[in-house]
């Protein structure tokens, strides 16, 4: 059975050009780039491009700007401890409160060692209020953190915005966003529409490179400790020997999603508005969560009243579908997405949810097999609900 | 790393091992000038000597004949080495026209140096002037009254940035400005302050407080909101004496007056009209809306109608911030 793989904001399949890149330097190449010979000039050099090739990526001319960290979640506690260690004079930080657990949880251990946290709220569509946020920057705010693009719902948020008022009303607050969700599948220019971001992370696996890289912007003379220490890699910024092969291969990865930003933002966004349309005319009560916001092209959450999420994961996995699911079930803490929660979605739709995310690997056949396959699941976990009314076929509620 | 050194530096370094003739390896007895820079602490360290041909008379015309070095380093440093006595010998200098020897020299000499090897040949430069006042010394020469700067203040007590290189402030703000450092690696390069324990590159009065203050910060030198005049934030300190008369409610009021009798019948006129989303401080938070939203010259709008109708009518450090 073909596996469709419909779950590409959880990983992503590792691009065949990719792995052809890496392939020299986890066989023959595999000298220490701090190393003093000849041959390991070579991984130096092949280090040195692969920086230089990540920063021209987001329109950047200086390549030292760019940390490469072991995954966006350390990118992510780099970024946040280290601007907090290097600044003991502010202690205020702004978050959302959808952020991916990377930050949120970050923020709350900030909580713990003594920092005021803001967790701004989103309305129903998962859009931020900018009037909220301006009245929540103060004189003694350090930090704005915000994601770029949501993972569940792949809402975008205004960060362009957010940084140019941050910045407006006081440089010395300093702006991180989260953007393992958007690099790959939106273009970003750090010298151009989001100059005033201080600080980026993502990681590779999201966008087809391997599991194990990602990387951390940061805007020159932007006061931040180091995260790891003990060697003198990275300008002694992120100390560990350089995980060179997945460099290259993160590299690699970002110059062939600049070559196919066309493809996802037409060929990807049609299978997305065709699967959800399809779905929107087929299967009676069900909400498409952040629709009215600007959203990745490549993602789909859709809430299926009066069904527990999980069990339609599991009637697609018998099927062959990948796909994942914000209700509690799935989750492995027991507790149903913060996010869609924090979107004041009712907790019967949350645990309904189901989220597809698609990449350039995806075709059309994919997406018909999820039309012909998708709407009889929902209904077959329907028939066994008890919070759904079969007489009306509709939500009966708990 | 494996150094992309050049040919040059490469050839000068195994000439200099190799004690081929011409080379410079070795330390005049009694010299004329004597310039020591670096230790074995940071790990390279050079002894500079040279001898002039004195002039009977005057000492300012004594002209540097030979130059040696004995230098404790990397293959860059000894080729630095090299390089400052080849240019030193050439064309009959005297010590201070030997002063115009810059470190940049040396890495031309050398047909470049990795980045993060620049410091070899800063501390060939720093050697050489070592020598020179030393020689100034001997020879009874008020430097000073010719014009050179003897970098007294960093001979006194100047403040320790970088304790493991034992670099002092007024010393490596110098070197930021003569050098032109504009980040922490490259002060790092240049002259190894903070390439040890890194302790002083964000600590208050580090590296990077020396970059800003020699620098800025890059941006338009914006207040920090906890400089502003006024604040409706009421956790914050109370801020300098040129706080207004005025609370921020009666603030807010003005601002709202102003708006209302001067910029919406301008903007209406055309079809749009102004929001105040927030005031904060100074700073007023206004979406345009209607015609105006969106419109080319919302910016110039904004700037020039709303921002200088406020700061007339209401108070002259308004900051107008378009949401």
């Amino acid at each position: 059975m073909n596996v469709i793989y419909a779950d590409n904001n959880a990983t992503t399949p590792i691009a065949p050009e990719v792995v052809e890149a890496i392939r020299p330097f986890l066989t023959t190449e595999y000298f220490n780039p701090s190393s003093m010979y000849e041959p390991a000039r070579r991984t130096a050099d092949a280090l040195a491009q692969a920086r230089a090739e990540v920063a021209r990526h987001f329109g950047l001319a200086d390549p030292s700007a760019i940390i490469f960290t072991g995954c966006a979640t350390e990118s992510t506690n780099a970024a946040i401890f280290g601007v907090v260690r290097a600044n003991p004079n502010r202690r205020h930080v702004i978050t959302t409160a959808v952020e991916h657990p990377a930050v949120l949880g970050v923020c709350k251990e900030l909580e713990r060692e003594g920092c005021e946290v803001t967790f701004l709220g989103v309305d129903r569509d998962g859009n931020l209020d900018v009037g909220e946020f301006i009245r929540t920057l103060r004189s003694d705010t350090l930090l704005v953190t915000v994601m770029h693009a949501n993972n569940e719902t792949g809402v975008i948020f205004p960060i362009e915005q957010l940084a140019r008022l941050t910045k407006e009303t006081d440089p010395a607050i300093i702006f991180h966003t989260d953007a393992t969700q958007s690099v790959g599948k939106i273009p970003i220019d750090l010298r151009g529409e989001l100059q005033n971001v201080d600080m980026l992370s993502f990681s590779g696996h999201k966008l087809h490179a391997p599991k194990g890289v990602g990387a951390l912007y940061v805007k020159r003379g932007t006061r931040c400790r180091p995260f790891l220490i003990g060697g003198h890699q990275e300008e002694g910024r992120r100390a560990g020997t350089e995980n060179v092969p997945y460099i290259v291969g993160l590299a690699k990865a970002l110059q062939l999603a600049a070559e196919g930003f066309l493809d996802e933002n037409t060929r990807v966004l049609g299978l997305r508005d065709r699967l959800e349309k399809a779905i929107g005319e087929r299967i009676p009560h069900i909400e498409i969560n952040g629709r009215g916001a600007p959203r990745l092209p490549n993602t789909l959450n859709v809430s299926c009243h009066g069904v527990e999420g999980e069990s339609l994961l599991t009637q697609m996995d018998a099927y062959g579908i990948c796909a994942s699911s914000g209700s509690a079930c799935t989750s492995g803490s027991l507790e149903p997405s913060h996010v869609l929660r924090a979107m004041n979605i009712p907790d019967a739709a949350v645990q309904g949810s189901v989220r597809f995310s698609f990449s350039r690997y995806n075709t059309d056949a994919d997406v018909d097999r999820i039309i012909e396959a998708f709407p009889e699941m929902v209904a077959n976990v329907r028939r066994l609900s008890p919070y759904w009314d079969q007489a009306k076929n509709a939500p009966r509620l708990g | 790393m494996a150094w992309e050194y050049s040919e040059k530096t490469k050839q000068l370094f195994m000439d200099a091992v190799h004690g081929k003739p011409g080379t410079h390896l070795g330390e005049i007895e009694n010299p004329d000038g004597f310039g020591e820079h670096g230790s074995l602490a940071c790990g390279d360290a050079i002894r500079f000597t040279f001898r002039v041909r004195r002039h009977p008379t005057d000492p300012t015309q004594d002209v540097i004949t030979e130059a040696r070095y004995l230098t404790f380093g990397c293959t860059s440093a000894i080729a630095a080495s090299e390089a400052l006595c080849t240019l030193i010998e050439q064309g009959g200098r005297t010590p201070i026209e030997a002063l115009k020897i810059t470190n940049q020299d040396i890495v031309n000499y050398l047909e470049g140096l990795p980045r993060q090897k620049i410091h070899c040949s800063v501390m060939g430069a720093e050697a050489l002037e070592a020598a020179v006042f030393n020689w100034a010394q001997k020879r009874g020469v008020d430097l000073q009254s010719l014009g050179v700067d003897l970098h007294t203040d960093e001979r006194a007590e100047g403040r320790i940035v970088c304790k493991c290189f034992s670099l002092s402030e007024p010393y490596i703000l110098r070197k930021i400005r003569e050098l032109n450092l504009h980040t922490i690696p490259e002060i790092t390069n240049a002259i190894k302050a903070g390439g040890a324990c890194m302790t002083c590159h964000h600590v208050p009065g580090g590296l990077q407080d020396l970059l800003d203050k020699t620098w800025g910060t890059g941006k338009p030198q914006l207040k920090v909101l906890s400089q502003l005049p006024i604040l409706n934030d009421v956790s914050a300190k109370p801020v300098d004496e040129e706080q207004p008369s005025l609370s921020t409610y009666q603030f807010g009021k003005k601002i709202e007056k102003a708006v209302d009798q001067y910029v919406r019948p301008m903007l209406r006129k055309d079809g749009g009209d102004v929001e105040i989303v927030d005031i904060k401080g100074t700073l007023v938070y206004c979406r345009l809306v209607g015609a105006c939203q969106g419109c080319a010259h919302a910016g110039q709008t904004l700037r020039i109608l709303v921002e200088q109708t406020l700061k007339e009518m209401v108070d002259e450090r308004v900051r107008v911030i378009g949401v």
